[in-house]
């Protein structure tokens, strides 16, 4: 089936199967290899990318649902020019990585968050509830937490900065 | 000046190199690799847990769109055997095929390959295979399994593997002492759970090469495996190791889906690649853990112990790999952190109809710690001491050290005493004592219970492989035989070569995992990685300056004591060269180390404060404060992550995770909502404190980091809940401690509690 999305920006043509995830689309016909796959039935997260702003599994999600529709993925969290988000950032700082397998889950899940409600890091159980979607083998999440509380404030200021 | 330099740079903490592409999504995983004209693998598996395999029907499957091959064991021309690794003398007689050719033995066992274009394809094939097997009976328990009827192998035990180690324990011991208790322990079957799972492309190169590209902790190790069961020249085939998605211990072995890969690859000419999904990661292989443990302790009035017997059936499931050395492991350290004159283990590997098991973190370390620190509980409470007390009048001192136990291991450095006192102090040890006096007096508040381990661990086994090389460009490359699986590798050994030559790290690149590029290598397990590997390249960088040194005492014609280093620069009466330009002037300036230190012996103390909803049986772990000592600590960042780490590692097998089968021995945990792993609402808070005791056989003096806080912490959660539910037979609590556990526990397992708790369930009612 002929889908029509934009990833990270740029306008996709796409003929898939009908049954064809969103996670193997992004991955195979897009070449977009930061988002893992992990356990390909929606509980650890490792695959989620942004829709329309809205964090998605996108292993639980057909390609051609997303026909018309903003997707964005690790690669799009980065600026243009290269400038890491203030996730990528702080994810590095506060060593909220280890393998690195189920990081561009967290970051676009964090992502898609603080651009809705910036306000989520700065409440302890909602942060929690949110950090609680994705699973990390590695890391015992603390130091995840601790780097989405970080970025929420670099962001905060740059907001702050620009009004 | 080497150790000024050490003291220096190292317990820094510069920014992971791997981050930059990590973050971005740019890291490279195998199944991220394109290789023209790959092929995709599925396998298709034995529905069945033991049975004889009947028939494989692929006419059906082969006729498919986009499917290339469809082969069992009979349409290959070769099928290699499973490899059982370390020399593991229980294989012999047990071959493990690639693909089943007449038997099955564990559910999931590898029965015919399918490749297509892609996966979709390769999976619509699979499903149209029928397998045909004649079931057999089924084998879960490996206590039971020892004495079946039931062999999997005619003609050979089930039991696999059975030694003693120590020497047997006079009954009149245990007839004399002042007290005697005994327990019975479960350590749970475990899902590795890496968040990638197993994962490898093979391409083959003419007609007699390979190169393969795998998530694996040990390439050199594939490599020497894949030329043995191949019949290929190891010089043939090169292993890569691309960025590794988390191993804990399950990708440091061979395994039958590489083996009938490789022969599909070569067979076909064209590139295959093999990703596991979940469900496959699982059912395993491998699984972790899986032992029956009794244990038996005497002591005297004092609480000195006098005896401690420790007896281990080890499920290692269908086929003997890896998992066969882990309860070995367990023996050797049985004998924990105490000064027992008498200690006598008898470990059996025993084989059962469950996947086969292999090392997981912490390989037998945790099923030796939970099995002396649960018992030391239960001595405790018999004698009517403070745990705390029982194991200060018990520890081996730091002038007893190096100690050799009754079961034939040296103890090397540390003070385990000074551990314990100070995780005491950390977690206020005093102040949650007074507590549980109050909510027990009080009666209203759920019961409160504080749980001690103190463990001995061993780390770092064989040997390893280092090199540095001055490069004329002012660059150094530091060459590794580990292999780094997450652990940060490419920050921390650069650190290690830089402290040595007083430069930069910036100025060293790392290069490991390519059996191209290092020439010979172990890999990354039994937390050996800084320990070993960390040892070869300070020593490499130390022989790197003497070379240097000697080099330049040619040159100008002096004798070498003239010659000083400095930070990167050799000089003498007024010349100097920094190593770059020696290496330019004078050719390749390199130096290769091979270090082969004895193993050695971190240690700490976990203390877990729980409380226990004895209605629900719900634990709410209040805190947990982990003391270790890993010898001297290079990056602390990366030390501390990896403890954190290991910790809800070891969370998840206190309270969540368990592999189940069922009756008829087919896996009933198969998604991530069935095998519970914990999430960021189960994490408790923990607290970090270290006490550092060299190594003293190494330069580096740095001792294995990375295992410890699966080893500490499941003793320190099942002591704090049985002291929560004040229970007089703690033996009724098995990990992991659900709800239901402890709540049947609370009811079977707690005489004086259940009786002063029933009145206050009355008043609550009303």
């Amino acid at each position: 089936m002929r889908t029509r999305l934009t990833v990270n920006g740029q306008a996709r043509e796409l003929d898939v199967e009908p049954r064809r995830t969103l996670a193997d689309a992004l991955r195979e016909d897009c070449g977009l290899t930061g988002t893992h796959l992990a356990c390909e039935h929606g509980v650890c997260g490792a695959c989620t990318v942004l829709v329309d702003g809205e964090a998605v599994r996108s292993c639980l999600m057909f390609a051609v649902q997303c026909d018309g529709r903003q997707v964005r993925t690790v690669e799009g969290l980065a600026a243009a020019d290269g400038t890491p988000h203030p996730l990528q950032e702080a994810f590095s700082a506060e060593h909220a990585l280890q393998c690195g397998f189920c990081t561009p889950g967290f970051l676009m899940l964090a992502a898609g968050a603080l651009a809705r409600d910036p306000s989520v890091a700065a409440d302890p159980d909602r942060l929690r509830e949110l950090l609680t979607s994705n699973l990390c083998r590695c890391t015992g999440y603390e130091s995840i937490r601790r780097a989405v509380v970080r970025a929420a404030g670099e962001l905060d200021g740059a907001r702050h900065a620009d009004s | 000046m080497v150790e000024g330099e050490m003291a220096r740079r190292g317990g820094w903490a510069p920014a992971r190199r791997e981050d930059a592409r990590l973050v971005r999504g740019a890291g490279c995983f195998v199944g991220d690799l394109r290789v023209p004209g790959c092929l995709e693998a599925a396998f298709v598996r034995g529905a069945v847990a033991h049975g004889e395999l009947r028939g494989v029907h692929v006419a059906q499957a082969r006729r498919m769109p986009r499917v290339a091959v469809v082969w069992s064991a009979s349409d290959l021309p070769q099928v290699p055997l499973t490899p059982p690794m370390l020399g593991i003398k229980a294989a012999k007689g047990r071959p493990w095929p690639a693909l089943a050719t007449d038997r099955v033995r564990y559910a999931g066992q590898p029965v015919a390959l399918v490749l297509a274009a892609d996966r979709y394809a390769a999976e619509d094939a699979r499903d149209a295979v029928r397998v045909d097997v004649a079931p057999l009976p089924v084998l879960l328990d490996p206590t039971r399994a020892a004495d079946s009827e039931v062999l999997l192998f005619p003609g050979e035990p089930n039991v696999a593997v059975d030694k003693d180690f120590g020497d047997p324990i006079d009954d009149a011991v245990w007839r004399d002492a002042a007290v005697v208790v005994e327990g019975r322990y479960r350590q749970q079957l475990l899902a590795h759970t890496s968040m990638e799972a197993r994962a490898i492309l093979i391409r083959p190169e003419g007609a007699d090469g390979l190169t393969v590209w795998c998530s694996h902790q040990a390439p050199h190790r594939l490599r020497g495996d894949l030329a043995n069961a191949l019949g290929l020249s190891r010089q043939r085939i090169r292993v890569v190791v691309p960025d590794v998605g988390g191993a804990f211990g399950g990708k440091s072995e061979t395994y039958p889906e590489y083996l009938a890969l490789a022969v599909a690859a070569r067979e076909l000419g064209r590139p295959v690649r093999w990703l596991e999904d979940r469900a496959e990661a699982l059912t395993g292989p491998p699984h972790g853990r899986g032992q029956n443990q009794r244990t038996r302790m005497a002591a005297d009035a004092d609480g000195r112990i006098l005896a401690y017997q420790l007896e281990i059936d080890a499920d290692i499931g269908g086929y003997p790999h890896l998992g066969a050395f882990v309860p070995l492991n367990s023996s050797v350290l049985a004998a924990g952190a105490y000064r027992t004159p008498r200690v006598h283990v008898r470990a059996r590997a025993v084989l059962t109809t469950t996947a086969p098991t292999s090392p997981y973190r912490g390989a037998g370390r945790p099923e030796a710690a939970t099995a002396i620190e649960r018992t030391v509980d239960l001595l405790a409470r018999r004698l009517g001491l403070d745990p705390a007390e029982l194991r200060l009048r018990n520890f081996i001192r730091p002038d007893e050290l190096p100690y050799q136990t009754p079961t034939g291991f040296t103890y090397d450095s540390g003070d385990y005493a000074a551990a314990l006192r100070l995780a005491m102090r950390t977690v206020d040890y005093e102040g949650w004592r007074a507590e549980q006096a109050r909510r027990r007096e009080g009666g209203v508040e759920p019961p409160l219970g504080i749980g001690i381990c103190s463990y001995v661990e061993r780390s770092g086994n064989a040997s390893e492989f280092g090199s540095v090389e001055a490069c004329p460009d002012g660059r150094f490359i530091a060459l590794s035989g580990c292999c780094s699986t997450g652990q940060g590798h490419e920050t921390s050994f650069p650190q290690v070569v830089a402290a040595v030559l007083g430069v930069e790290p910036e100025l060293i690149r790392l290069v490991e995992a390519d059996t191209a590029l290092v020439p010979r290598g172990i890999g990354s397990y039994s937390s050996r990685s800084m320990q070993t590997g960390g040892a070869a390249l300070h020593q490499a960088a130390g022989a790197l300056i003497e070379l240097a040194r000697g080099r330049l005492a040619e040159r100008l014609s002096v004798p070498i004591e003239r010659i000083r280093y400095h930070a990167g620069t050799v000089s003498a009466d007024g010349e100097s060269m920094s190593l770059g330009a020696l290496a330019a002037a004078t050719g390749p300036l390199r130096t290769d180390e091979v270090v082969d230190p004895p193993q050695a012996v971190p240690f700490g103390t976990y203390i877990a404060v729980v409380e226990v909803d004895p209605e629900l049986g719900s634990v709410r772990v209040l805190r947990i404060v982990a003391v270790d000592d890993y010898g001297v600590v290079v990056n602390p960042v990366i030390v501390h992550g990896q403890t954190a780490g290991s910790v809800v590692q070891g969370l998840g097998q206190s309270l969540y995770e368990q592999v189940r089968y069922d009756d008829d021995g087919l896996p009933s945990t198969l998604t991530l909502l069935d095998y519970l792993i914990p999430t960021m609402s189960e994490v408790p808070p923990l607290t970090l404190a270290e006490t550092c005791s060299p190594n003293p056989n190494t330069a580096l003096g740095a001792k294995g980091a990375g295992e410890a806080g699966c080893i500490g912490t499941p003793a320190a959660i099942l002591n704090a809940v049985a002291d929560a539910l004040d229970l007089d037979d703690p033996n009724v609590l098995q990990t992991p401690l659900t709800p239901y556990a402890c709540w049947e526990a609370a009811r079977t397992g707690s005489g004086r509690s259940a009786a002063r708790r029933a009145p206050l369930r009355v008043e609550a009612t009303r």
